[in-house]
């Protein structure tokens, strides 16, 4: 849990969020692949990193967890959205868009000085 | 927000740890599975699909940790873990884990003792409702804003009437003991004058009837009382029906309009039993030993108050054609009152913390000396994949751990320390008589010193042995490990700040023992070796007249000359060491202009003639009384040299004639005007270290008074004397008893009690920081010759001689120890300059400590060097002797 990944561990949870609010409930190995499919491809989720932001979610929460069975028959811990969570997924959102709109401003702008 | 209720699952999250292990091991083992399954599917073979998996997990039990640390919370559990560890690891070295908790205790309890004292003494509000609020408002002297002046009369009007930064004032003076006599029993009690606004001021109202009326501060109006809530218990037996009955002070019938309440108390002054009006005669001038006291209205500040009482002040003073040589001051009530107290206390506050330090110092250099010693266990531990940071983290829990409980033992010290401080400190010493007691600021003291000495002690050690070079410390094991110069250098430090510290503390306490010597040297200005001494003040209603106080000392004095091996009786209405027991004046030399806007300020001394002569007092010039100087001859007077310097110079004081300033407030006509027939030596009124007194003696037969001392030498032995003497001060009138009985040798002890026990405690705490640097010294000295067994052993084997290898060892500690010195030397000087105002008595203030030395007081400072040196090269001696007789052969053999 160091420092370096809390922009990471940011934008993690808001990942982990929507694919919930898309899926529905899902054990953390979905969350996993589904997050790296999402991606292209282009993230590669360090898997041992995910369960402590899904409890980090869950003591928050946002997401509730219970027992149940896998598509495959495997007895596997699911993850679902709380009322919380949707209000925090659309919250977050909005922020990420908003960022992500100031930084393209930024680098759309042309080199005035140079 | 949210937070909280993280928090709250965090906290559950440290319950029922095992059943969330067991669930996470599942989740994870079934992640596992399906990405094991996932890559199967892929075509992986399946040696290949498991290891892909274990990797993108990144390990099961890194993972699992990880999602413990965020479960519960990880600092919590992982300093309770570390202190479980310290636990074991400092109860399986008892002898250390002694001598640093010994240490930690004693320094912290000292410390807390101290704290105690201050709090109490200090800083604890005073027992009235917003005490902060309350201000003293006085006048001091422009030239020297130390130096307080009296009020002129005119002012204090000015002050009550016109100013508006207050909410309420009043004013009061000090208690002094009457004769009161109520249903025909008499008893001297302390009666306080106070003005109508004081109970308002103080905001504590009355029990049963009323204040005083603004109209009652003048005479004829004036004879009406208010008893204090434990006289009215004692003596009435809490009958509220006793308002508006009659009793009698001083021989004069006072009406009781009003009865205190019982949270009334003053705590700094001896509370009073009754409150009587403060007379405000327009007639006098200044009120002498009048206090005003007044509560800040809501929105104003001391600033603006004094800038508002200057202007007044500035005004009246033009308007009286007075000079104005004042200026006005106000000042925090409760800072005021304890003021002169502040200095001692925060000295000794300043001296604990530095044994504090010391020991702290001391047990840093142990700390380390373990740690290296530790270097193959702290390698283990780093190669089981133990992180830096948990290194140090377990090497602070174990100094935490040290000095937590060195804290709860220092508590205990510090509530019996405090309390045996307030009991040996002179009682006058002590500005309040509110008990030292241990409340929450206290034990909030203790957590926050254990931590800090915990930090202090702790960090440069834990930082320095974590820093393990772990393949050379598991292949070579301890005995072969030696000490980075990194470490080498600390260690040194380390001694030399622990000798440079012990050197303050010990100079300190050689100028308070030179101080001592020198007081105790003084010259007294008085020498009657087992005189004994009593005082009597004589009650009731035959004594109100001054012929009548007269004619009762006459017959004492007669009766007791009769007494066998009698040699000499002698009356004063003070004695030397009695403290300020005379009455005092104002007085202008006659046909000059005044030296002060109100005279200057003198004590008078009523005595029989063989006073001078029975003291030994040294006559400097003209003579002393004699039975000539009887009521109705020339009023005559001495005086001391002091008083004859401030009125006159140089100049002859021989056949001048002193006028005393009116003082009707008193109730005393205008006293006429003396002669000066002598000139004395001064003589200590209080002790040697006083403000230098201006006294005037005049012969007791001219001046009578109620109270007065009597000295007696003899041949016989005190025991028998002191009946003697209560036979036949009976037989004279039984219903006067004596006071204050005591001889003058014993009155000496008491001068010199509070700079005694200020050397004393110095002195103690100079002993312990003596041996806690001999500890530190011995330790590090043997220490190092531990390291260095086979290293001396095969110096020997090449054939230096053992006094050679000894020089050695020893001359490390002492270069060190001398650098150690210099830094002391150079930081007790610096400490003086900084501290020699408050450190050294100033002319004209009682506020110092010293007496007669120099902050650079060379043979203190020598002295506390030679000592200091003495007990590096007896401290490093022994575990040198140890390298001195080294057998080569098993020292080569060591490994």
């Amino acid at each position: 849990m160091g420092d370096k990944n809390d922009v990471w561990q940011g934008t993690l949870a808001l990942m982990v969020l929507k694919t919930l609010e898309v899926l529905g409930p899902l054990h953390g190995y979905g969350i996993a692949r589904r997050i790296e499919q999402t991606s292209g491809d282009l993230l590669s989720v360090n898997y041992g990193t995910l369960y402590p932001a899904l409890l980090k979610l869950e003591q928050e929460g946002y997401i509730a967890s219970e027992w149940g069975v896998s598509e495959n028959n495997r007895r596997a811990k699911f993850y679902k959205l709380t009322r919380a969570g949707r209000q925090q997924v659309v919250r977050e959102a909005r922020e990420w868009e908003q960022t992500t709109a100031i930084l393209a401003k930024f680098l759309a702008a042309p080199e005035e000085s140079a | 927000m949210n937070w909280m209720l993280v928090s709250a699952q965090r906290l559950r999250g440290l319950l029922g740890k095992g059943a969330r292990d067991r669930e996470l091991s599942v989740e994870l083992e079934s992640h596992l599975q399906m990405h094991f399954e996932d890559n199967l599917r892929a075509g992986m073979s399946p040696e290949e699909a498991r290891r892909n998996a274990l990797i993108k997990l990144g390990g099961i039990e890194q993972t699992k940790e990880s999602v413990r640390d965020r479960r519960g919370i990880p600092l919590l559990e992982t300093l309770l873990r570390d202190l479980r560890f310290a636990l074991r690891v400092l109860r399986k070295n008892p002898g250390f884990t002694f001598v640093v908790v010994f240490t930690l205790a004693l320094s912290i309890g000292a410390n807390t003792a101290i704290f105690s004292v201050l709090e109490s003494q200090l800083w604890r509000p005073l027992p009235f409702p917003d005490s902060e609020r309350l201000v003293d408002a006085h006048v001091v002297l422009r030239a020297n804003p130390r130096q307080w002046d009296v009020l002129p009369s005119s002012v204090y009007r000015a002050w009550h009437e016109q100013s508006h930064s207050f909410a309420n004032l009043g004013a009061y003076d000090y208690p002094t003991a009457r004769n009161f006599t109520a249903a025909g029993t008499s008893e001297r009690v302390e009666v306080m004058p106070v003005t109508s606004g004081l109970f308002d001021t103080l905001e504590v109202p009355l029990e049963h009837g009323r204040a005083f009326l603004r109209e009652e501060d003048t005479t004829g109006r004036d004879r009406v009382a208010i008893l204090s809530h434990a006289l009215w218990q004692t003596r009435f037996a809490s009958d509220a029906t006793v308002v508006g009955k009659s009793v009698t002070i001083d021989g004069q019938p006072y009406t009781i309009v009003g009865i205190a309440s019982p949270h009334l108390r003053f705590e700094y002054i001896r509370e009073p039993a009754i409150y009587i009006p403060l007379l405000m005669d327009p007639a006098a001038k200044v009120l002498r030993n009048t206090y005003v006291i007044a509560r800040l209205a809501p929105g104003v500040n001391s600033d603006r108050a004094r800038v508002e009482l200057d202007g007044l002040l500035q005004r009246q003073l033009q308007a009286d054609g007075a000079r104005q040589e004042d200026v006005a001051s106000v000042t925090n009530l409760r800072e005021t009152w304890t003021d002169f107290a502040a200095r001692p206390l925060y000295f000794f506050a300043g001296a604990v913390l530095l044994v504090l330090l010391i020991a702290c110092v001391n047990n840093a250099g142990l700390l380390l000396a373990r740690g290296l010693a530790r270097q193959r266990e702290f390698a283990l531990r780093a190669t089981l994949g133990a992180g830096r940071a948990a290194l140090i983290r377990q090497s602070l829990a174990e100094s935490l751990l040290l000095s937590l409980v060195g804290g709860a033992a220092g508590t205990i010290i510090g509530i019996w320390g405090s309390r045996a401080f307030a009991l040996f400190w002179s009682e006058d010493a002590l500005p309040r008589t509110s008990a030292t007691y241990l409340d929450v600021r206290v034990l909030l003291f203790v957590v926050g010193v254990s931590i800090a000495s915990a930090l202090l002690m702790g960090i440069v050690p834990a930082l320095l042995s974590s820093r393990v070079d772990v393949s050379d410390a598991l292949r070579k094991g301890t005995s072969g490990l030696s000490a980075s110069p990194g470490q080498h250098k600390t260690r040194n430090t380390l001694v030399a700040v622990e000798v440079s510290l012990a050197l303050v503390l010990l100079f300190g306490a050689g100028l308070f023992l030179s101080s001592f010597t020198r007081l105790e040297q003084a010259p007294r200005g008085f020498d009657a070796p087992g005189a004994l001494t009593f005082q009597i003040s004589l009650r009731g209603e035959n004594y109100a007249k001054h012929e009548q106080q007269q004619r009762y000392f006459d017959s004492l004095a007669e009766q007791l000359r009769l007494l066998p091996g009698i040699r000499e009786v002698t009356l004063g209405s003070g004695l030397p060491l009695t403290g300020s027991t005379g009455v005092f004046a104002n007085v202008n030399v006659a046909g000059r202009p005044p030296k002060r806007e109100h005279g200057t300020y003198v004590t008078i001394h009523a005595v029989t003639p063989n006073y001078f002569q029975a003291l030994h007092m040294h006559l400097l010039a003209g003579r002393t009384f004699d039975p000539h100087d009887a009521p109705g001859s020339a009023r005559v007077a001495i005086l001391n040299r002091n008083a004859a310097a401030e009125l006159l110079g140089r100049e002859d004081p021989l056949g001048k004639v002193l006028e005393f300033v009116a003082q009707p407030r008193r109730g005393e006509p205008a006293e006429p005007s003396v002669q000066v027939v002598g000139l004395v030596e001064n003589a200590q009124e209080f002790g040697p270290d006083e403000v230098p007194q201006e006294d005037l003696y005049v012969p007791f037969a001219q001046r009578p008074l109620p109270s007065a001392y009597t000295l007696i030498t003899s041949d016989v032995p005190r025991g028998a004397l002191v009946g003697a003497i209560r036979n036949v001060a009976y037989s004279v009138d039984k219903d006067q008893p004596l006071f204050d009985v005591k001889t003058m040798d014993d009155r000496i002890g008491e001068s010199l009690r509070g700079a005694r026990f200020n050397l004393i405690l110095v002195a103690c705490l100079a002993v312990v920081a003596l041996a806690l640097v001999s500890v530190g010294i011995f330790g590090t000295v043997a220490y190092f010759v531990e390291r260095r067994t086979q290293e001396f052993g095969i110096r020997l084997a090449l054939g230096a001689t053992p006094a050679r290898i000894l020089r050695h060892a020893v001359s490390r500690t002492l270069i060190v120890g001398a650098a150690g010195l210099l830094f002391g030397v150079m930081a007790s000087l610096i400490l003086g300059r900084i501290l020699r105002s408050a450190l050294y008595l100033v002319p004209h203030e009682h506020t110092g400590m010293l007496y007669g030395v120099k902050i650079y007081d060379p043979i203190s400072m020598s002295l506390a060097c030679a000592l200091l040196l003495a007990v590096l090269f007896l401290a490093s001696l022994a575990p040198a002797r140890r390298a001195m007789r080294v057998d080569p052969i098993v020292a080569l053999r060591y490994e």
